[in-house]
């Protein structure tokens, strides 16, 4: 995995100093330079950020909006009134598209974000604790691991009249569910990295010079784990998308009336043979969400992590040889 | 050894055991048979569902904690989990289901792992070149396309060469040809003829992660000191890797497939919805709908269960292989 040489703050300085001729580079910039440097990673982010833009502005941009049936273009191909078509009920599939990929995208932000922050949360204060408090957390996390998510969100999506159901929109019952079941892989990884990175010495002397837990954690634990973290927000979106996806595609999860690219793609199943551009243009945005998502995600771990070797071929004495050098 | 094997299994029993009580307590208090009732012609009265659903064990009437009691007595007294609403007993049910799942999954199991790590092993040896290019590559394609996504890709492929022979020789749903006669050979073929299809979805689906964890953790190793040591004591390369590099690096991927065992029971529930195999996964996605309390927690305690068992069996794979973990 990573970090397996972590460095201290002082090494990373002192190497910033050598690669750069003796001038000191914020360490924000040369993350932004490592990440510019990787063409996959920037293509990545661009169609991503695309995809977000479009599904935010895109409804402005069609006269049809996702409730408006067009009784005279019902199940239609692509065609000039309707660019993507429509769908069975007769309704603008660019406008289903652009709603549903908004609710699809919002589910995996939200969900990819705050699962990290609670797994960074919980699996430093397992390692900084230790004994007795990280036994018990121990416990409770793998007893979540335990339990199929799968089941329990399809109890919590399917229960009938109960108040949390009617008053919560299913989406937002979604993200959730997703979110109690997903940052614990994260916090296991990050409790033995945190661990390891416990027993350094930069750290046993920090703790000796009397310095307070929190600025300990945020000063030496966080920068050396921060390239995982960034990893797992890109790959908890993206795991948070493809569960979505998966979920409302066998009928749990998102629920008609509420839009999105699983619901899209669930309905197009019946009849893909007689209407294939109801499934393949919902699958085909999907397949551009994680795609850029997993692009992003190797420039990004390289662009944070403090041992990284990708110093650059500006100087020409590293080549890209050294950039690719494995994780 | 035993006693520390032990030791985690008893960990996992108290785990199952909360973990079903949490499961119970969620759906006892959301599910709720008794609306589905009313949709029914002619429409019963409360007294009606009341009466029929106490005689089942469901009294809707009870508080959760009452029911949990009754619930978990009769489990433990007699082994009995209960009743669905409509009156089948879970036992029963959930003895023919879970053989057909075992059946569906077992198989795809052994042989994603085989083929995970083979591939794995044989791309970290060949780093960056082709191979690994294309194999690699794959593996990451595969991550970014949802289980129930990619087994209907596959069920389509499968309709098309069907279509292109102009015969029926891939089956796309089911377990087997209802009424099928014929000696033990026409029915072992047609038993082929069905497991093909969702066998094949389950397996190259599932080897993209083995293959990308196997391969990173063997290209840590391989420069590790001790394998330099190694060669430095005369073995060549190969050798140093297959002795020291691979033993280590199997390690932490014995550890993720514990992890990963509720993911493939996860992806059950797909492949058999897709496949229309009825087994424990379709089954419990239907009870849901059902509103069935009883079956959704047995459903909940076997996919426990199921992981406690690749858990216990990656620390038994650890403890055999990784020589830095001294159990008494």
């Amino acid at each position: 995995m990573t970090n397996l040489n972590a460095i201290d703050p002082a090494a990373v300085a002192e190497e910033a100093k050598i690669e750069n001729g003796g001038v000191v580079i914020a360490k924000s910039a040369i993350i932004l330079r490592r990440f510019l440097r990787n063409r996959t990673a920037v293509a990545g982010l661009v169609i991503f950020l695309a995809l977000t833009v479009l599904s935010f502005v895109g409804g402005f941009l069609s006269t049809w909006d996702k409730e408006t049936i067009d009784p005279l273009n019902i199940a239609m191909p692509p065609s000039a009134d309707h660019p993507l078509g429509t769908s069975q009920a007769g309704i603008d599939l660019y406008a289903l598209m652009v709603e549903g990929m908004r609710v699809s995208i919002l589910i995996g932000l939200v969900v990819g974000l705050v699962s990290v922050l609670i797994a960074a949360v919980y699996g430093c204060t397992m390692a900084y604790f230790g004994g007795k408090v990280d036994k018990v957390m121990l416990f409770v996390l793998e007893a979540l691991i335990m339990m199929p998510a799968l089941l329990v969100v399809a109890v919590a999506t399917s229960g009938g009249g109960n108040g949390l159901r009617e008053n919560l929109p299913s989406w937002l019952l979604l993200v959730i569910v997703l979110l109690v079941f997903s940052w614990m892989g994260t916090a296991r990884l990050i409790r033995s990295l945190s661990m390891s990175l416990m027993q350094r010495d930069f750290v046993k002397a920090a703790q000796y010079m009397g310095i307070p837990a929190r600025r300990i954690v945020w000063r030496h634990l966080v920068p050396n784990i921060g390239s995982l973290l960034v990893l797992d927000i890109t790959r908890g979106v993206t795991g948070a998308i493809l569960a979505e996806v998966a979920f409302s595609f066998i009928g749990i999860g998102i629920k008609v009336p509420d839009v999105s690219l699983g619901v899209l793609i669930n309905q197009a199943t019946s009849q893909v043979q007689t209407f294939p551009w109801m499934f393949w243009v919902p699958l085909v945005a999907m397949f551009l969400l994680t795609g850029s998502l997993a692009m992003m995600n190797d420039g990004l771990r390289d662009a944070f992590d403090p041992s990284s070797s990708s110093v650059g071929s500006a100087k020409g004495t590293n080549t890209n040889k050294t950039a690719k050098k494995n994780k | 050894m035993f006693r520390y094997l032990a030791k985690r299994a008893a960990t996992y029993v108290l785990m199952i055991f909360l973990t079903t009580t949490a499961g119970y307590f969620l759906a006892v208090s959301t599910l709720q048979p008794a609306l589905l009732e009313q949709e029914r012609i002619p429409k019963p009265t409360p007294e009606q569902v009341a009466n029929s659903f106490r005689l089942k064990g469901l009294d809707p009437t009870l508080n959760p904690w009452e029911r949990y009691v009754d619930w978990l007595t009769a489990i433990v007294t007699r082994w009995d989990w209960g009743r669905s609403p409509n009156g089948a007993l879970i036992n029963a049910e959930f003895g023919d289901r879970v053989w057909i799942s075992t059946r569906l999954f077992l198989a795809s199991i052994i042989l994603t792992l085989i083929i995970g790590v083979a591939l794995g092993v044989y791309t970290a040896a060949r780093q960056y070149k082709f191979q690994d290019r294309v194999i690699t590559s794959y593996s990451y394609l595969v991550y970014i396309v949802p289980a129930p996504i990619a087994y209907f890709l596959v069920q389509l492929g499968a309709i098309n060469i069907n279509e292109t022979v102009g015969e029926r020789i891939l089956f796309v749903t089911g377990i087997s040809t209802p009424g099928l006669e014929g000696d033990g050979w026409v029915q072992f073929v047609d038993m082929l003829a069905h497991y093909a299809v969702p066998t094949f979805a389950i397996t190259i689906v599932g080897w993209g992660t083995y293959q990308i964890a196997q391969r990173q953790y063997l290209l840590d190793n391989v420069n590790a000191d001790f394998v330099r040591t190694a060669r430095a004591k005369g073995l060549t390369r190969n050798q140093a890797i297959t002795r020291h590099a691979l033993r280590v690096s199997f390690i932490p991927v014995a550890q993720s497939i514990a992890f990963t065992i509720p993911a493939i029971f996860a992806g059950g529930f797909f492949a058999e919805k897709i496949f229309a195999w009825h087994g424990v996964g379709s089954w419990s996605i239907d009870a849901i709908a059902l509103q069935d309390v009883n079956a959704a927690t047995a459903t909940l305690a076997y996919g426990s269960v199921i992981f406690a068992i690749g858990a216990i069996l990656a620390d038994f794979a650890t403890t055999l292989v990784d020589p830095r973990v001294r159990v008494q």
